[in-house]
């Protein structure tokens, strides 16, 4: 069967579609042909797939050919069953008749013979040619259709149909298409049954010795071919997958080892995606085909059959692991094949496979990831093209070219060398090529990186080359053939299995002989005994290559250096594109880099360096310094070729801020050379740059530093410096950020001296300016460094800058500064708040309490109110205060640590001297609460007024209370002034009462003391100065039993002194000035009469002179005297003085105490003797009678209207002559009886003088006859005496207010009965 | 040959990674380590496609190259776990295999990786500076090619 292969392949280039046969009994095709073939191919066919389910195929193609033609007549019967897929799918008879009689006697048997073949299947189309107007011949043409149906379709199906050459029916096609597709597909189904059925039968004899792959593949791709035509595309695709899936196991079986191929000329250009690259004849082995050349026809088949799918995606990606695991079949077969046969096959696979998908994009086609996953697959494939690429030119010398990058080593150090059995040895003619590239490795100098780095390049290679190609030629040299192959495994390294060792010795032999680059023996021993050198390698190995490229592109762009690295780029962008639309970003931009090296290498510093960005941030952006660190120089010298300082700048502070690990100290420092050289000296404008992962700082662990309002501080930071020298910044200044307020801008503070940063941890101190109340946190640290600008936001947490630091975490904000608001920083208040003595020098204590703050420097300054006077010349005396629980926060702390409650308190006491109204703080004085005692007086020129208990007279504490204004200067910009209400007080409030009135007069004055003052006070003499009109009773003085003093008086107590008085004479005012005046006027008579005897003796002129100027003196004297006189009779006449002679103990803390010995010659135990003065007012007594009016009583009958009445007052006299107020003459008192003369009619004298005797106890009675007027209650008449004050009139007993007046008593005589 | 192990942090950055090659060459490792997370990231964001589960941690190969293979785990705390290795003919069945094959490895592995960073003096994401840590990877990866070669 395997005879039929070429018969298969040229009748599969033949015939692409299906064929659909017209049998033309009636020789109607030539006219109707043109209206069939328009329909072809047809829209919409409907078939079966292999699984017997309904499939839609659009554009189904086939072909209308007549019967008669001769594609489709001699055909041998055997052939035609194994190449059935080619024979017609369905049989259109064609016929047309016009007469019955014609039809049942020619046509019909006709066609029964036609269509008694069961194996085709047919129908027929019966051709109208009747014109539509000729109705006989419609009506015939019918009855003819009608009789062909009755006799040629089945109620099962369908088998004519009707044509109208003169105008089909509508339906006509559609129903012609259906019947077609009806056939075809039943064709089909049946073929398809054969087909599998004989596969089957293939298949169980699988592994019979007779099974042959050829006759399997002939039928399997017989039907995937069926399929194809039929646009099954998936079924075909389906058929050659298990083909494929067959050949697989049916080569890799054991014990039947092929040819594996590729040896030919031209094998190396990969044919993966074209089929009719060489004829199956070719490659038929035995009874199977060449590995080599087969798996590549299956896969171009399956790439065909995909693309015809519209699935480029499934090609790349079938493509892709195809070329690795033909890769790895070459890798077995390699000693077999070409030198670097596998390297150029896998090349132009790549290639192939990149082109023939290159115009298959998607464009959105499809879903996102498989867009995706197709570009990344064709990134794979020009990945891997570069590869071998890249391998190929290490091989022939350009290996200096290549960058040893990361990415190539990762490629090519793991990748190993070639493996032919003999490495190919130098052409003899061959030794200009050889000095030539000697010249080359010899001229290639190390490329030196910027800033003197120098690293160890990364290997592109296994191993070394040169041994490893004199070790391949050495092993061969020994001469013995055996020991070459048996050896080898043991030298290899063992990293790839070595495929030689599996090849039976017999095989191995030929092998060898059969090596292309075996070019000739004499070679062979001409280099035998000597090792290659390098560019001999490099030498042989072109030749080789030569030999084995047949591509002429690819050998090209091996042919010069240039050329290699034109393909170079065009293979790197290639893979960089594709990955950039792909998943693979990564991968994408570090070729990028590697483009980026390739630009740079050429001077196009510009693309180099806008790569080499990309590649730097990815690497920073992940934190993958190591790889950072090996491009980020490059970018620096970029930066630096294209003058972009900024750039260049921000690259050196990256570099300085990698891993300290990463650069040598010596690296580090050319950094920092280079941003000091710029900083410094080139830049002509400045150049901001961020120094964020260089330069960090933090505020000082432990709390913020905490400041009031409007006050400057001193603030520290740690700042970390990652430059590997001292660097010196010529100005730096931090700027402050408010947490409360993001608006407000943030404040900075400058330093503008120059600082110099030591490499590490740094501490600065930086003034504060006051800042508004809030809470701030560090901002930026900014500063100069020549013209360079520089930045950093970040933080430390205390450490030195993080080395991954894009990844710390957000690190908390600590504030490092706290502006308290506004608030009391010091509060100043009265020691003490009971009262303190008036008119006396006290201790005003004045309690200083800094509230969280410091007094350092503080300066307080007194100003005293009205009636206050500070006793300047006399000591302040400053202490600690001891009264802990001023401060409720002090208590609590006090509770806490008892410990160091009991130690804290140290007292301190100094003196201070008050200077223009200033006392300056001490400093032991700036945190403690401390008391400031200064001595006042409290002046008050008013005299204490006395109560009396009849009219208690409310105190007012506004007499006592002064004000005090404290100013307390502190802090830079804190005054706070202060107004303190002291309160000063008398010591005692006096009272009195009259205990008792005696008969005699005495009068017992009690004085009440009522102590004002938190102090002991001793009474030590108490003494009255009374009031005119009253006296002391007896000759005494006023003064009560000494024995009763002193008198002590608890605070706020009360003590009582009796006085005993009595009334005196009242002297009138008058009088008392004339003896007063007269009794001074007489004891200056003396001197008057000295004067006047003086003017007599003398008469010399000065002595007159002098004599007037004396008189005058004494007149004026004279004069001033009087008007003390009348002064001292006013006052003295008005109001008693109480004087108390007192001693006070008491203490300064407590309230009042001893005054102040101003002089300072202040003994202890000198007792301080104090008067006190109080103006009691007496009282003469208000109610003082001297005459008794008595009413006296009506008669008992009652009064009535008419009736005469007669009223009697008794008048009596109560006191004697001698104290009698009342004016009189000559004992005669004047009375007036008055009465309302509507109610009484009075008779007599109403108003006269009467004689009352002046004698005590005399009396008259005054009588007046009166007739009451109105009856009811009425006022009776009244007496008065108007001479006399009513106050000396006593009413006893006193006359009724009304009286009751009945009415007249009725007349009998007149009265008249009813 | 295990060449290569790494540790990289749920922000895709290096916290460990150590090589075990003779040559000075650990650069073109970090490479590798780094352009395999393309993959961790595409199987992670298109796990219906990778037919990776929620709940399995080992991703299996990532980068089935000619030379080499990159296996990679993931935590769940997105921490990934990579290992190269120049072993190319493991069959998969081996590799899946939780007695002796790569997922074995990376079970070990994530152990040591857990005490490491349950170190209360590791910061979390920072690099893993222990040296404790360094000598059990190192016996994980000696024992693994132990038991891979018998």
């Amino acid at each position: 069967m395997a005879n039929y292969l070429a018969q298969f392949q040229t009748i599969k280039n033949s015939c692409d579609h299906i064929v659909i046969a017209v049998e033309d009994v009636s020789d109607l095709w030539p006219n109707i042909k043109s209206g069939f073939e328009e329909r072809v191919p047809i829209k919409r066919a409907s078939l079966n797939n292999k699984t017997r389910n309904p499939v839609l195929v659009e554009n189904f193609p086939c072909e209308f050919i007549l019967t008669t033609d001769s594609r489709l007549r001699s055909r041998f019967p055997q052939e035609q069953s194994l190449f059935w897929f080619r024979e017609p799918y369905a049989t259109i008879v064609l016929v047309t008749c016009e007469d019955l009689d014609e039809f049942k006697t020619i046509l019909k048997p006709r066609l029964k013979l036609i269509v008694q073949n069961d194996e085709k299947e047919w129908f027929i189309v019966f051709v109208s040619r009747a014109h539509p107007s000729n109705d006989n011949a419609v009506k015939m043409a019918k009855k003819v259709y009608a009789k062909l149906e009755v006799d040629f379709s089945t109620k099962k199906r369908e088998r004519c149909c009707k044509y109208d050459i003169h105008g089909p029916e509508a339906n006509f096609w559609d129903d012609l298409e259906s019947k077609i597709m009806e056939c075809v597909r039943n064709t089909l189904d049946r073929r398809v049954q054969f087909y599998e059925d004989e596969i089957r039968k293939l298949t169980e004899q699988r592994f019979m010795p007779v099974w042959n792959f050829c006759n399997f593949f002939i039928l399997k791709e017989s039907l995937a071919f069926m399929f194809e035509m039929a646009h099954l595309y998936e079924d075909a695709l389906r058929e050659y997958d298990e083909l494929e899936l067959c050949y697989l196991e049916t080569v890799n079986m054991p014990g039947k080892q092929r040819e594996f191929g590729g040896v030919d000329h031209g094998d190396d250009w990969a044919a993966l995606l074209n089929h009719e690259n060489k004829p199956l004849t070719q490659i038929v082995q035995d009874d199977s085909f060449r590995e080599f050349e087969f798996r590549q026809y299956l896969f171009s088949y399956q790439s065909k059959l995909l693309f015809k799918l519209n699935r480029p995606f499934e090609v790349a990606s079938r493509g892709h692991s195809f070329i690795i695991g033909f890769s790895k079949a070459l890798t077995l077969h390699e000693n077999m094949l070409p030198f670097c046969m596998r390297e150029v096959w896998v090349i132009t696979a790549c290639l192939a496979l990149i082109n023939a998908t290159a115009s298959r994009n998607y464009d959105g086609l499809v879903a996102p990831d498989i867009e995706k996953e197709f570009y990344r697959l064709k990134g794979d494939l020009y990945s891997l093209c570069r590869v071998k690429f890249m391998r190929l030119a290490y091989l022939i010398g350009y290996g200096a070219d290549i960058e040893k990058s990361p990415v190539n080593s990762a490629l090519l150090s793991m990748l190993p060398w070639p493996k032919p059995p003999v490495w190919p040895s130098v052409p003899p003619d061959a030794s200009p090529e050889v000095l030539e590239k000697e010249k080359v490795i010899l001229q290639a100098t190390p490329k030196i990186k910027h800033f003197g780095i120098q690293r160890k390049p990364l290997p592109v290679e296994p191993s070394v080359l040169l041994r490893e190609a004199n070790r391949r030629r050495a092993s061969l040299s020994a001469g013995n053939v055996f020991e070459v192959f048996d050896g080898r495994p043991a030298l290899i390294d063992g990293s790839a299995s070595d495929a030689s060792s599996r090849i039976p010795l017999s095989k191995k032999m030929n092998t060898i002989s059969m090596l292309r680059t075996n070019s000739s023996p004499g070679t062979f021993d001409g280099s035998v005994d000597r090792p290659m050198r390098l560019a001999e390698i490099y030498v042989a190995a072109e030749h080789a290559l030569k030999h084995t490229i047949s591509d002429a592109d690819l050998w090209k762009a091996l042919s010069s250096v240039e050329e290699f690295e034109k393909k170079y780029l065009e293979l790197t962008k290639g893979a960089a594109d594709n990955y950039h639309h792909s998943w693979w970003k990564r991968h994408g931009v570090v070729l990028d880099g590697e483009i980026a090296a390739v630009c740079f290498g050429h001077g196009n510093f510009d693309l180099a360096a806008k790569s080499y960005e990309k590649v730097c941030a990815l690497y920073a952006g992940e934190g993958w310094q190591d790889l950072l660190a090996d491009v980020l120089p490059n970018l620096a010298e970029c930066q630096k070729m294209l003058n972009d300082q900024a750039g260049y700048l921000a690259s050196c502070v990256k570099l300085l801020s990698l891993d300290k690990g990463l650069f040598s100290t010596k690296e580090r420092q050319a950094f920092q050379a280079e941003v000091l050289r710029l900083a410094r000296s080139e830049m002509k404008d400045p150049v901001p740059l961020d120094v964020s992962s260089l330069i960090t700082f933090s505020g000082n662990p432990g709390p913020p530093l905490e400041l009031c309002d409007g006050d400057p501080g001193i603030l520290s930071v740690t700042v970390w410096s990652g430059f590997p020298d001292d660097i010196t910044l010529d100005s730096l200044s931090l700027t402050l950020t408010a947490t409360f307020n993001a608006d407000e801008g943030a404040k900075a503070l400058r330093s503008s001296t120059a600082t110099i940063l030591k490499p590490g941890r740094n501490t600065i101190t930086l003034a504060l300016p006051p800042q508004r109340p809030g809470s701030y946190v560090l901002g930026a640290l900014t500063g100069q460094i020549g013209q360079l600008r520089f930045r950093s936001h970040s933080f430390s947490k205390g450490g030195p800058a993080d080395s991954d630091d894009f990844m710390s975490y957000e690190k908390p904000t600590k504030p490092i500064l706290k502006v308290f608001k506004p608030r009391p920083l010091v509060d100043l208040a009265a020691a003490i708040s009971s009262a303190l003595l008036i008119n006396e020098t006290q201790w005003v204590g004045v309690i200083v309490r800094p509230i969280d703050y410091s007094l350092k420097g503080a300066v307080l300054y007194i100003d005293t109110g009205p009636g206050l006077n500070i006793e300047e010349s006399h000591v302040i005396e400053m202490e600690t205060c001891v009264k802990i629980s001023q401060s409720s926060a002090e208590m609590m702390n006090c509770k806490g640590t008892q410990k160091d409650c009991s130690l804290a308190p140290i007292k301190e006491f100094q003196q201070l001297k008050l200077h223009n109204g200033r006392i300056e703080f001490p400093a032991w004085a700036s945190d403690t609460n401390s008391v400031i005692w200064i001595p006042v007086r409290a002046i008050s020129d008013s005299l204490p007024r006395g109560s009396s208990s009849v009219t208690p007279q409310k105190q007012s504490n506004l007499d006592g209370m002064r004000t005090i204004a404290l100013k307390l200067e502190f802090g830079v910009s804190h005054n706070q002034i202060f107004e303190r209400h002291l309160h000063f007080t008398d010591p005692f409030h006096v009272s009195t009462r009259v205990a008792d009135k005696c008969n005699d007069g005495t009068l017992l004055l009690q004085v009440i003391l009522h102590s004002q003052v938190k102090a002991t006070l001793t009474i030590y003499d108490a003494w009255l100065e009374l009031q005119d009109g009253f006296i002391h009773t007896g000759q005494g003085t006023g003064r009560p039993t000494s024995s009763f003093f002193p008198l002590m008086i608890s605070p706020t107590s009360r003590a009582g002194i009796m006085f005993s008085i009595r009334l005196g004479k009242v002297i009138d005012k008058d009088t008392s000035f004339i003896h007063k005046a007269c009794y001074y006027v007489e004891t200056k008579h003396r001197a008057f009469n000295v004067i006047r005897s003086k003017a007599v003796q003398g008469s010399c002129h000065g002595t007159l002179n002098d004599l007037m100027s004396r008189l005058k003196f004494e007149f004026a004297s004279c004069l001033k005297k009087f008007s003390w006189i009348t002064d001292e009779v006013e006052a003295l006449e008005t109001e008693s003085i109480l004087n108390i002679r007192y001693g006070i103990s008491g203490e300064r803390t407590n309230g009042a105490h001893p005054p102040v010995a101003v002089d300072g010659i202040e003994t202890e135990d000198a007792r301080q003797d104090l008067l006190f003065k109080s103006a009691i007012v007496l009282q003469r007594p208000v109610l003082d009678p001297c005459l008794a009016v008595g009413f006296l009583p009506l008669p008992s009958t009652g009064l009535s209207v008419g009736q005469l009445i007669t009223m009697q007052w008794r008048v009596e006299r109560l006191k004697g002559p001698e104290d009698n107020g009342i004016s009189e003459h000559n004992g005669e008192v004047l009375y007036e009886v008055s009465a309302n003369s509507e109610n009484w009619m009075l008779a007599g004298r109403k108003r006269g003088h009467v004689t009352l005797s002046t004698i005590q106890g005399s009396r008259i009675v005054i009588s007046v006859l009166c007739v009451p007027l109105v009856a009811g209650y009425v006022r009776p008449p009244q007496l008065g005496l108007p001479e006399v004050d009513e106050s000396n009139i006593s009413c006893n007993p006193p006359g009724p207010h009304l009286v009751c007046v009945m009415p007249p008593a009725l007349s009998s005589s007149f009265c008249i009965p009813p | 040959m295990i060449v290569c192990v790494a540790v990289v942090g749920h922000q895709n950055n290096p916290l460990y990674i150590q090589s075990f090659t003779e040559a000075d060459d650990a650069l073109k490792l970090h490479h590798i380590v780094h352009c395999s997370l393309d993959v961790v990231d595409e199987r992670v964001n298109n796990p219906k496609k990778s037919g990776l589960t929620l709940n399995e941690t080992f991703l299996g190969l990532l980068y089935p190259t000619e030379n080499y293979k990159v296996y990679g785990y993931l935590t769940n705390t997105k921490v990934k776990f990579i290992l190269v290795t120049t072993d190319l003919d493991v069959r998969d069945a081996d590799v899946r295999n939780l007695r002796y094959g790569i997922a074995k490895f990376f079970r070990r592995f994530h152990a040591a990786y857990v005490d490491a960073v349950s170190n209360p003096f590791h910061v979390p994401g920072k690099r893993i500076t222990s040296r404790t840590f360094a000598e059990r990877v190192s016996n994980i990866v000696k024992s693994f090619g132990l038991s891979s070669a018998g």
